[in-house]
């Protein structure tokens, strides 16, 4: 594993270190001490493991393609902010925003999560493990959200195609957002999903799967042409 | 943008309060460098003042023979009370005396002597040291590092719509009501409305800055009797906009969150003490390795009683 000692060095100095081992090879790398700092991490776009030991600030591990991005603490506004592909691992809590706009991936997050988590995403899987703030999934266009907590109020407000599933409580219902029965493939991945990510650290959210609502659009909002439909779809 | 900190001790001995709220100041010192301050809580601590003794820091100006304002600002208050200390630094006149009648009459006394005269701060325990720059002057001129005590919070400040002064720089002290101070990062959207009441019942405005008027609500609400964190509590049904503000007493420590959780505010708590920043870089700063931090939702008030 290469290392890269954080303490003392400015964000732009670390993700220099980080690109600069990646290019010569390096495919799992540690970075000590981030000391909670900005923009740790963006734009990674090769396969490889990057680890933070220890919190990190905003808007980590924005725009990756590809790695996995552990964080070893807990994360600011703005994790993985329009990520396309990849995994993120967050060992504590994220801030507001966490997984806004991402197109694909795994934002997995083991504390809690505050306002915002998965607005507008347009892909991929958010797995919070605690509970989320006020108006997680707003306008979310696809891709899957799964808190297994509580939510907090205008959980998935005028959402597209994204599917929301909680395992608590729900404070309220964002506008258009309805709650249906999980089909069987439903259960099935979400144990999938729930046993592959969380598995191993928290066995007992397992138990709980038959607690979880599905939450999805009523599509009373939608109010666009069918003859964009097509493209509608490619789009998405 | 603006940077906010709290921070609170549990125990009880008399922490390193100045420090510790000028670490956390400093790490977020780029997200507002117009002007920094601190409320600090010295006096809350046994022995730091005399019993029947209260501490003002009172702004001299920023222009003019400040040593001759000294002279007749104490000449002032003597006739009102027993000034046990007079000590200036910069800009500031520090008093220790004994004083039993009303905080506004003090507070109307003072202000009268010149114009450009603030009491900035009044109370058992609070002292306020505010000025334009960053957080780092204010160590070098007041050295603010050195004070100990049980509370503090402080403010670093990006000016968006008002003059960029000592004056409009925050903590603010709640006029009139001794030991209440607020930091807050946010725009109150109903300043106008709120301040045009208020100052139809005679309140006095010192500045055009909005979160000016955070102190004063709180103000009036524990004068009604209610505990620091219902008025916290009912601030975010009366305020509009986008606010994340932390507000202490001569005993307390608060914060509050706006409907929308518009603006970023940090909490950790341990056994031995409570902090509050901004971001999660300021509670690095100052507690390396000690913080399970979490982000306050939406709505959330909290209040932390010593």
């Amino acid at each position: 594993m290469a290392a890269v000692a954080g303490a003392g060095k400015t964000t732009r100095e670390i993700n220099a270190e980080i690109k600069r081992l990646i290019a010569q090879g390096a495919t799992d790398v540690c970075v000590a001490d981030p000391d909670a700092q900005h923009n740790l991490g963006v734009a990674l776009l090769d396969p490889v493991q990057v680890t933070f030991d220890g919190s990190v600030g905003y808007y980590c591990a924005g725009m990756i393609d590809g790695p996995t991005v552990q964080i070893n603490g807990s994360a600011g506004w703005g994790l993985a902010e329009s990520m396309l592909t990849g995994t993120v691992i967050v060992r504590g809590s994220a801030g507001n925003g966490a997984a806004a706009t991402i197109r694909g991936g795994t934002v997995v997050i083991h504390g809690d999560a505050a306002a915002r988590a998965g607005v507008s995403m347009k892909g991929g899987v958010i797995l919070i493990a605690g509970n989320c703030g006020y108006m997680a999934g707003f306008m979310a266009q696809k891709g899957t959200l799964i808190v297994c907590g509580d939510a907090g109020a205008a959980f998935c407000d005028s959402m597209y195609e994204c599917v929301g599933f909680v395992g608590g409580n729900i404070t309220d219902l964002g506008n258009d957002a309805v709650i249906e029965e999980p089909t069987a493939a439903d259960r099935a991945f979400l144990e999938a999903t729930l046993s592959r990510h969380l598995g191993s650290d928290r066995p007992d959210l397992l138990s709980c799967l038959p607690r979880f609502k599905k939450v999805v659009a009523g599509r009373r909002l939608w109010n666009f042409d069918k003859r964009e439909w097509a493209t509608w779809r490619e789009a998405l | 943008m603006c940077g906010i900190v709290g921070f609170l001790d549990k125990t009880d001995s008399a922490a390193p309060i100045g420090r510790v709220v000028l670490t956390m100041l400093n790490a977020l010192d780029r997200r507002g460098p117009d002007s920094a301050g601190v409320a600090l809580y010295p006096g809350a601590h046994d022995g730091a003042l005399a019993e029947d003794s209260i501490v003002l820091r009172i702004k001299l100006g920023e222009h003019g023979d400040l040593a001759d304002r000294t002279e007749h600002v104490v000449e002032r208050v003597r006739q009102l009370g027993t000034v046990r200390a007079a000590t200036t630094t910069a800009e500031y006149l520090r008093l220790e005396l004994v004083y039993a009648g009303e905080p506004q009459r003090l507070e109307r006394e003072i202000e009268a002597v010149a114009d450009g005269i603030e009491v900035v701060s009044m109370g058992r325990a609070l002292e306020i040291v505010k000025q334009v720059g960053s957080p780092q002057n204010l160590d070098a001129t007041y050295g603010v590092s050195a004070l100990t005590g049980t509370h503090g919070i402080g403010h670093t400040r990006l000016s968006t719509e008002s003059r960029v002064d000592l004056s409009h720089s925050q903590p603010f002290w709640a006029h009139g009501s001794p030991d209440v101070a607020v930091v807050h990062n946010g725009h109150i959207t109903n300043y106008h409305t709120l301040r045009r009441r208020y100052e139809q019942r005679g309140v006095k405005f010192y500045t055009d800055n909005d979160s000016e008027v955070i102190g004063v609500y709180l103000a009036e609400r524990l004068s009604q009797g209610m505990e620091l964190e219902e008025a916290l509590t009912a601030s975010v049904a009366d305020l509009d906009g986008s606010f994340s503000y932390l507000a202490a007493t001569a005993d307390a420590i608060g914060f509050a969150k706006d409907r929308y959780a518009f603006k970023p505010l940090l909490v950790t708590e341990t056994e031995r003490f409570v902090a509050v920043a901004t971001e999660e870089l300021a509670l690095h700063s100052a507690f390396r390795g000690e913080c399970d931090v979490r982000e306050a939702q939406a709505e959330e008030v909290r209040a932390w009683q010593r």
